[in-house]
């Protein structure tokens, strides 16, 4: 009975121990299309999604943002906030290597952050958001910050790429380039700008069982007609941003699985009181709503982007934190609007000038003709003007742009803040040209606000005000369209159009 | 011809200026990029700070000095997106360029001269129709449209090429191409090639009413020697100066065929440069095919002048 009772522990043990020691060695190379050639692999210069998306396989944050869109710890075990929101203490994870060997430790995160703040650095903003880190010991770091800043962790999961000091101080920033070394997932293998970037399964990585694939191949294709073509013909296993129609050839395809999912990219129009739009009728708060209520959103979705796309309300996506469904996108009641014009004082219409990029965005010129119709029917006589992109997004840094103008904005974070900062920030950013007292009291409040609950109390507040008194007419959120091989499993493309590959598997 | 070889390098030399000039102005055209460059996040301070930086904020003639003295010696500053120097990045692509260049142009010779000989040897038969209908064909339809037709059934459907990129094959540490080249290159060839038939077919015709090449036969040489001797050698002539012009612009690189098959060569990254607003790069681009369709002319007419001893300067 005794003997019994010890194999059958014995047994159960090496089972554990087998069990948990041998996960499936990575295996299959997997291939992504790229619809540009990323500009770096290093996060602290990469330019767009494609540059992020590639260079994080390579490395880890401190944080992590889960599918959920929740706060995951990667590099810190756990981390804790002080009372005043001021003091982050992270407790960094322990035994964790780079790929070149070198340990990972508080050094690592020390020099990762004052390299981030160097001059040249591209995103060196979002490294400035710490002013000070202290190393309390070999794996606890402390980070200090000005004002208390709920955002903190999630700019650190998006940007903050960590380093190995050794290595760089071997081969220097231009070494580091060429061939970059992190503790991500994946290593390194080769890059042939414009060609293919390649990397192999990273062996030590810290977290078991992961990644699952022996190989990965980037492949930048810009011609969507083309990435369509690489996926029928099988010789991608992924590729992204393919037109409504590329999308519906592709349904019927054997193999390949079509993916739709909303982007977390508002446009809008919006509206001037600091410039050029003073003193005109759109500082009335109720011809603004009339105009909202003057186009019809779902006839231009349908029309120009076959149905793809939703309306919006507020400037939030259901994605966002804090978005609340009972506000409800304006709608199409020309009746009313005339209505609100007449009340306003306006019920013979005036005249305005919009303008809006070319080349900038999908089918966005004729998104702004259609407004000009439908503004037009309920008296507004509109004169548009459409301008080279790079010239427009000129003037609208200066704030030299007309009274009304087209534009959109993406966002990562997973709430809005940002968004709402950068458009209704008045005098404070480049980029917005309204300014409301009532929505930027409410803003500064949710920017010092650490808890998600309140935060998301404000936004709920914020989004009511914002249909009342809105700074835009609002328009709509784009859909994106994706295609996998069904071989693919686990490919999970988020809101913002990034995804993490360590749990993506391939069948041979 | 020591004086003309010399009297062109000084014109060439004035092009070359003349398009730096264009170029640099270009820049001044779009407005200010440093609203372009910055995070949409950006405080009026930020911007003010990055065009200190770059130096946008210096006077013009300041800025077009300093950007003339960098062109002198190849430097056209670092790529704003890239973080590297223009002029390096130009050079990595070169090799795909040059890949897919010399591969088009090759098949516009095999292809379209001997088409041309043929047609105009015996005008009105099946292949002077063949030739004539290859010409104006080459020359008409839109090499873009055309590439994603071959992609559609070579590729596809067929499954014979790959439908994108350029795989190459390493011997000896020489880099070769595979048929990853094929189609692009076919796609690109065919306007030269139109052009070659064409000029070769009317110049072959004309030669041959020629009176030396009636002397010739008169004098009772076989048609074969008349035909290689006389009529070949100076159909040759008018070629050589379509072969310089067209290999010129095959070598700046195709924006369209590049980018639909994603070959990684200077049309590519030039669009790709245009479409990022990556002013150092889109100028380096600019500036390095000028040079190079400007120098092939060159060449070109010493060619010309070195074959036709009928050219006097």
């Amino acid at each position: 009975m005794k003997k019994w009772l010890t194999r059958t522990l014995a047994g159960l043990v090496i089972m554990v121990v087998a069990g948990g020691g041998v996960f499936a060695e990575p295996r299959g190379t997997l291939r992504v299309a790229l619809t540009s050639d990323p500009n770096s692999l290093d996060l602290c210069y990469g330019a767009d999604r494609n540059a992020s998306n590639a260079g994080w396989r390579l490395f880890n944050s401190l944080v992590v943002v889960n599918d959920d869109g929740l706060i995951e710890p990667a590099l810190a075990e756990k981390w804790e906030v002080s009372e005043d929101g001021k003091v982050y203490t992270m407790y960094l994870r322990k035994g964790v290597k780079f790929h070149n060997g070198e340990d990972f430790t508080a050094d690592s995160v020390v020099f990762s952050w004052n390299r981030g703040r160097g001059n040249d650095v591209t995103w060196r903003k979002k490294w400035d958001i710490v002013k000070a880190i202290d190393k309390i010991d070999e794996y606890t770091v402390r980070l200090h910050l000005e004002a208390p800043y709920p955002l903190l962790l999630r700019q650190v999961s998006y940007f903050w790429n960590i380093v190995p000091e050794g290595y760089l101080k071997e081969v220097g920033e231009d070494g580091f380039t060429k061939h970059p070394v992190g503790t991500g997932p994946f290593r390194f293998v080769e890059w042939k700008k414009g060609d293919r970037l390649v990397y192999e399964a990273n062996p030590d990585y810290w977290e078991p069982g992961k990644p699952r694939v022996a190989r990965v191949i980037f492949r930048p294709i810009p011609e969507s007609a083309t990435r369509m073509a690489a996926i029928k013909t099988g010789e991608m296993d992924i590729v992204s941003r393919l037109t409504a129609e590329e999308a519906a050839m592709l349904k019927n395809t054997p193999d390949v699985k079509v993916i739709e999912y909303p982007v977390d990219r508002v446009f809008y129009i919006t509206f001037n009181n600091l410039t050029s739009g003073k003193g005109l009728p759109t500082e009335n708060a109720l011809v603004r709503q009339a105009m909202n209520w003057a186009v019809d959103m779902e006839a231009i979705i349908g029309a120009l982007f076959n149905g793809h796309g939703r309306p919006v309300s507020g400037f939030f996506v259901p994605s966002n934190l804090g978005y609340d469904e009972t506000v409800k996108p304006f709608g199409y009641d020309p009746k009313k609007a005339r209505e609100l014009l007449k009340q306003a004082g306006y019920a013979d219409g005036f005249d305005i000038e919009l303008a809006a990029p070319t080349g900038a965005y999908s089918q966005f010129e004729q998104v702004c003709e259609a407004i000009q119709g439908y503004l037009s029917e309920v008296g507004i006589r509109v004169k548009l003007t459409l301008m080279e992109s790079g010239k427009y997004w000129d003037l609208e840094a200066k704030k030299e742009l007309p009274p009304l103008f087209g534009d959109s904005w993406s966002c990562r974070e997973g709430e809005p803040l940002e968004r709402l900062e950068g458009t209704l920030g008045g005098w404070k950013q480049s980029y917005s040209s309204w300014f409301d007292p009532k929505i930027d009291e409410m803003l500064t409040k949710v920017a010092a606000m650490p808890d998600e609950n309140q935060r998301a109390a404000i936004y709920r507040q914020l989004q009511a005000y914002m249909k009342d008194n809105p700074p835009f007419i609002y328009l709509y959120q784009p859909m994106t369209f994706e295609a996998v091989s069904t071989r693919v499993k686990n490919y999970r493309p988020r809101a913002a159009e990034d995804y993490y590959l360590k749990d993506v598997s391939i069948d041979q | 011809m020591q004086r003309y070889i010399l009297s062109r390098l000084i014109q060439s030399v004035f092009i070359l200026f003349g398009v730096l000039l264009i170029v640099f102005f270009m820049l001044q055209l779009t407005g200010d990029p440093v609203s372009l460059m910055i995070s949409r996040h950006a405080t009026p301070e930020d911007v003010e700070a990055l065009r200190e930086e770059l130096g946008f904020n210096r006077p013009v003639a300041v800025q077009f000095g300093s950007f003339i003295a960098g062109a002198v010696t190849g430097d056209f500053g670092k790529s704003l997106r890239h973080k590297q120097p223009a002029m390096d990045l130009i050079l990595s692509r070169l090799p795909a360029t040059i890949e897919l260049a010399a591969t088009a142009l090759l098949l516009s010779l095999v292809l379209g001269i001997p088409l041309g000989l043929v047609a105009g040897s015996n005008p009105g038969s099946f292949w002077d129709l063949l030739s004539r209908g290859t010409g104006l064909l080459g020359q008409t339809i839109p090499n873009f449209w055309l590439a994603l037709i071959l992609v559609l059934v070579f590729s596809v459907h067929l499954g014979w090429f790959p439908t994108f990129g350029r795989d190459t094959w390493t011997v000896l540490g020489l880099t070769l191409p595979t048929r990853s080249v094929l189609l692009p290159a076919f796609s690109l060839s065919l306007f030269t090639m139109g052009q070659l038939v064409r000029f070769t077919r009317s110049a072959v015709m004309e030669i041959r009413s020629e009176d030396y090449v009636r002397t010739a036969y008169s004098k009772g040489i076989a048609h074969r020697k008349v035909y290689i001797r006389h009529i070949l050698r100076n159909a040759a002539i008018p070629l050589i100066s379509i072969v310089g012009v067209q290999f010129g612009y095959l070598l700046s690189g195709s924006i369209y065929i590049e980018t639909i098959f994603s070959w990684p060569g200077l049309g590519n990254l030039l669009a790709e440069s245009i479409g990022n607003r990556d002013f150092a790069l889109v100028q380096a681009i600019a500036f390095f095919s000028s040079f190079v369709v400007v120098f092939l002319n060159l060449l070109t007419d010493i060619a010309y002048a070195l074959a036709d001893p009928r050219i006097r300067y």
